[in-house]
């Protein structure tokens, strides 16, 4: 069966560092023979979370848009990849907008119990973090990791690995970056590698 | 003298948890005849998000015409920048999360351009208070938050040191920070005490 893999760009800026180490990534993928879509946030229409609460009595959304389409692309794929910028030490606020829109998710999984993802399913269906940021800092990726945490709680996937480089501004961008990007296409070969033969026993 | 107190409520609910904390630091500071308050729900703030042109780099001011045409004044003439945010996810909402990251131009004219955000004597005369309410229990709940609420205000000229900070986990449900043991009297003490540290601030 055939490894689906989708990649989700964060980034307002088209073709940027992230956008281009998520293609790289993706490319990987693709040359391991999977199928591969990709959704870029800036061409989607959604709005923030509201807040309201309804989805923790009906496990839906009031809220209809893109979101929604989005999340149910998300739950039937086997990888995603969630790539962000780093912006003032965490992600964007459209990939922020679109996380926070899954909590209808979270509460079928914990309010109402109508959604349940078996460690076998999670072990199944991974899950990668890709970003870059300009700042030099070690720590610059430490505020976007609890957001992604939870999109890949929310919708079953486990935690698989990130794909980051920061210090963009020194090296004028990825394409000077010595290892990011190739080491990106090896991580797309090597995660679809691994789900196959998870999805093969 | 005039203090200038500047409120952005960043929760898309409105009156919910982290607003109703807002107010009632904003009750305690208003109390004082010389604060002057105002506050501003970013529901209804018109702040887009920030496209990452990097424009401002060179322009020393974003492109998109908006609500932060307003804020982006606002915020250079108040002397105590309030932000609140119920906590999503792990990390802010993404409504603040976009004020926070249109504060680029700041970024930019401080760090890029060399030029001042405040004239240079009103360096250190500012202060800034961050809110935020979760409805998880956990006790690090709110450490996703801190880093971009810190650079928010670095890139405004108020010093990390000059944050003020009240978080109330475990409160999820509208009202439920009402029930809360200490929320209201630690947000009215804090009102008070910044206003008092921003008066003698001024005075110097």
């Amino acid at each position: 069966m055939v490894v689906t893999v989708l990649g989700i760009s964060g980034s307002p800026h088209r073709h940027g560092n992230t956008e281009t180490l998520l293609d790289s990534f993706l490319d990987g993928t693709r040359s391991a023979g999977a199928s591969v879509e990709k959704v870029v946030l800036k061409d989607l229409t959604y709005t923030p979370c509201r807040g309201c609460n309804a989805c923790h009595k009906t496990g839906e959304c009031v809220v209809k848009d893109d979101a929604i389409a989005l999340f149910e692309k998300i739950l039937a794929v086997d990888c995603i990849a969630v790539a962000s910028p780093i912006y003032t030490m965490g992600i964007t606020a459209e990939l922020k907008g679109l996380i926070d829109r899954g909590q209808y998710l979270w509460a079928r999984k914990f309010i109402l119990k109508t959604l349940y993802f078996s460690d076998d399913h999670i072990r199944r269906h991974k899950g990668l973090f890709i970003s870059t940021a300009g700042q030099n800092w070690d720590h610059v990726f430490d505020g976007a990791f609890p957001a992604i945490t939870a999109i890949f709680n929310g919708t079953g996937f486990e935690y698989y690995d990130n794909i980051i480089a920061n210090s963009m501004d020194e090296f004028k961008g990825i394409k000077n970056h010595p290892t990011a990007l190739k080491a990106a296409y090896a991580k797309g070969i090597e995660v679809v590698g691994v789900i196959e033969k998870l999805k093969a026993r | 003298m005039t203090i200038k107190v500047l409120a952005f409520a960043g929760s898309p609910r409105r009156n919910g948890n982290s607003e109703t904390l807002l107010d009632w630091v904003l009750a305690s500071m208003a109390e004082d005849p010389d604060v002057s308050v105002q506050k501003v729900p970013l529901t209804e703030a018109n702040i887009n998000i920030c496209r990452g042109c990097n424009a401002c780099e060179k322009l020393n001011m974003c492109i998109q015409r908006d609500g932060m045409d307003i804020w982006h004044d606002k915020i250079i003439e108040a002397d105590c920048i309030l932000l609140s945010s119920p906590i999503y996810c792990m990390g802010i909402a993404a409504l603040p999360k976009a004020l926070i990251d249109r504060a680029q131009v700041f970024r930019s004219r401080k760090y890029v351009l060399k030029l001042p955000v405040v004239p240079p004597e009103r360096k250190g005369k500012r202060l800034g208070v961050f809110l935020a309410s979760a409805g998880q229990d956990w006790s690090n709940v709110f450490d996703a938050a801190i880093p971009s609420v810190k650079c928010f205000y670095h890139v405004i000229d108020i010093r990390d040191g000059d944050i003020s900070y009240l978080m109330i986990n475990h409160v999820d449900e509208k009202g439920a920070i009402e029930r809360h043991p200490t929320a209201k009297a630690d947000a009215t003490r804090l009102g008070k005490t910044v206003i008092a540290e921003l008066k003698r601030r001024l005075a110097a």
